[in-house]
């Protein structure tokens, strides 16, 4: 009932697969393009594909997606100005409930792929930053345009951002963050996380 | 004596609005509520100053606060090296408020929000269940096509006003073809054959790109996000359509035009079912997800 497209189906916050003629392959690209074949290599073996398996499935493709997403990078940027403010123990924390947030939220989703086409639209780098855009084709022959922000680090090109048609998940996190910190609390807000992470 | 009514209410709502281009050209500009809220001109101005080279990353005027100005992929790093550093932050900078959209009525936004989150799931989505059940996806997607194909005056007109011709002259071609071969416009050939993509314009779009701010954030029922600049987009959108005028006229066309809002609306809804229960399952504050996911979403549609 919304006028807007809210955001998409999450898949595609993980998908990035290169489909048509090979590009440039390029680090950021190709690292990724790596973590996505092995997503959906675990997503489409039939192998795995029972429910008894379903645990095992998703330590797997967790596992896979925390190679490519810098989980701290994310709840730093997504805090804010309240991070300076936490504790050692507190931020190790916070990463882990952010994590799991969006784990429970997105991860779950990658199992309905359904066969989208993923087409690479182009990459810039600046120094230690890139972005890789991408374009996401539904059965509905809808276009989705995705970008991903990525750092290098020492393990590699990480990702510690995502928008989807424009909607940057740190920015509407971090709003909503700084929001519940100013209203009541950073614990009460750690208790939201927690309450969300119990409901999953 | 109704388009007297409504030509009024539409100039006294564009005179009300006048603060709303001069917030998007001043740098700070202190809101009568409490704290400042910091609109930037990085707010929907910057479209020109967005580089055009296709190889450049592209500069999202979203968070609009000083730290974070910018959004270019060096200045992430600015972003986060403030709140990293061992020195406590400014107290400026720790009770600022990061606001990306004005939200000066939002206790009025949140009841407005609560409703259209009832309406939806108490009476929108078992509608567009039941219909989506009944109706195929083609024949829904078909809907979805006439509706867009009667709204084609409210893009042409856009497109003139956005100075964009070929825009306008795209637009035009696909309401021909697909009236006539897409069958008063259930169909797409304009798309499929001729590859003219859908010009997606409205006047809120027009009035960002001439440089006015989305002055604050209107929460509607039934119709939704919007704020004030959108909500004077979609009068002035109505205005365009040749239906509103019949509708004066003619109360058969009132009738007719309120039957087929309807329907669109339930037919939109059932071709997205699940995307708003997605936003809230992944949303903290459904209220601040969609607000922030909307004024982006409009800012990425101002830059486009």
């Amino acid at each position: 009932m919304s006028r807007i497209r809210l955001i998409r189906s999450a898949w595609s916050f993980l998908l990035a697969l290169a489909v048509a003629a090979p590009v440039l392959a390029t680090d950021p690209m190709e690292e990724m393009k790596q973590t996505t074949e092995k997503i959906l290599s675990i997503v489409t073996n039939t192998g795995l594909k029972s429910p008894s398996k379903a645990s095992e499935r998703g330590r797997l493709i967790r596992q896979a997606v925390d190679e490519r997403f810098d989980w701290e990078e994310m709840a730093r940027r997504a805090l804010a100005t309240h991070w300076a403010k936490r504790t050692a123990e507190e931020k190790k924390e916070f990463v882990g409930l952010f994590a799991d947030l969006l784990d429970h939220t997105y991860m779950k989703k990658v199992e309905d792929y359904n066969g989208e086409k993923v087409s690479y639209e182009g990459e810039t780098k600046e120094g230690d930053y890139a972005a890789v855009k991408v374009k996401i084709v539904t059965q509905k022959d809808k276009d989705i345009p995705v970008e991903y922000r990525l750092k290098k680090k020492e393990n590699g090109w990480l990702i510690y951002d995502v928008s989807i048609e424009g909607v940057s998940l740190i920015n509407n996190y971090r709003t909503q963050f700084n929001s519940i910190v100013q209203q009541s609390s950073y614990e009460n807000l750690v208790k939201r996380l927690r309450e969300k992470a119990d409901l999953k | 004596m109704k388009m007297v009514l409504w030509v009024c209410s539409l100039f006294l709502l564009c005179l009300i609005s006048l603060p709303g281009f001069c917030t998007a050209e001043d740098s700070i500009s202190p809101s009568p509520s409490q704290a400042p809220i910091i609109i930037s001109p990085s707010d929907e101005t910057i479209p020109t100053a967005v580089p055009l080279d296709p190889l450049q990353p592209s500069i999202p005027a979203d968070s609009l606060t000083p730290p974070h100005a910018a959004d270019s992929l060096e200045k992430d790093e600015k972003l986060v090296q403030t709140p990293d550093e061992s020195v406590p932050p400014e107290p400026s900078e720790s009770e600022e408020v990061q606001k990306t959209i004005a939200d000066p009525i939002e206790p009025v936004n949140r009841v407005f929000f609560v409703f259209n989150d009832k309406l939806y799931f108490w009476v929108l989505k078992p509608v567009a269940t039941g219909y989506k059940a009944v109706i195929p996806e083609d024949g829904r997607i078909g809907v979805r096509n006439f509706f867009s194909n009667l709204s084609t005056p409210v893009r042409v007109i856009n497109c003139l006003l956005q100075a964009k011709p070929k825009c306008a002259g795209t637009e035009t071609l696909r309401f021909v073809i697909n009236t006539t071969v897409g069958v008063a416009g259930f169909f797409d050939p304009a798309k499929k054959r001729f590859h003219l993509e859908k010009q997606d314009r409205d006047f809120g779009q027009t009035l960002g790109i001439w440089g006015m701010g989305p002055v604050f954030y209107l929460d509607f029922p039934i119709l939704g996000p919007s704020s004030l600049r959108d909500g004077l987009g979609f009068a002035a959108d109505a205005s365009f359509k040749p239906q509103t005028y019949l509708s004066f006229y003619f109360v058969a066309v009132e009738y007719a035009n309120a039957g087929g809002r309807v329907l669109e609306m339930i037919n939109e809804a059932s071709l997205t079912l699940g995307e708003y229960e997605n936003l809230k399952k992944a949303a903290l504050d459904p209220y601040i997800a969609l607000r922030e996911a909307y004024v982006q979403y409009r800012q990425n549609k101002i830059k486009q």
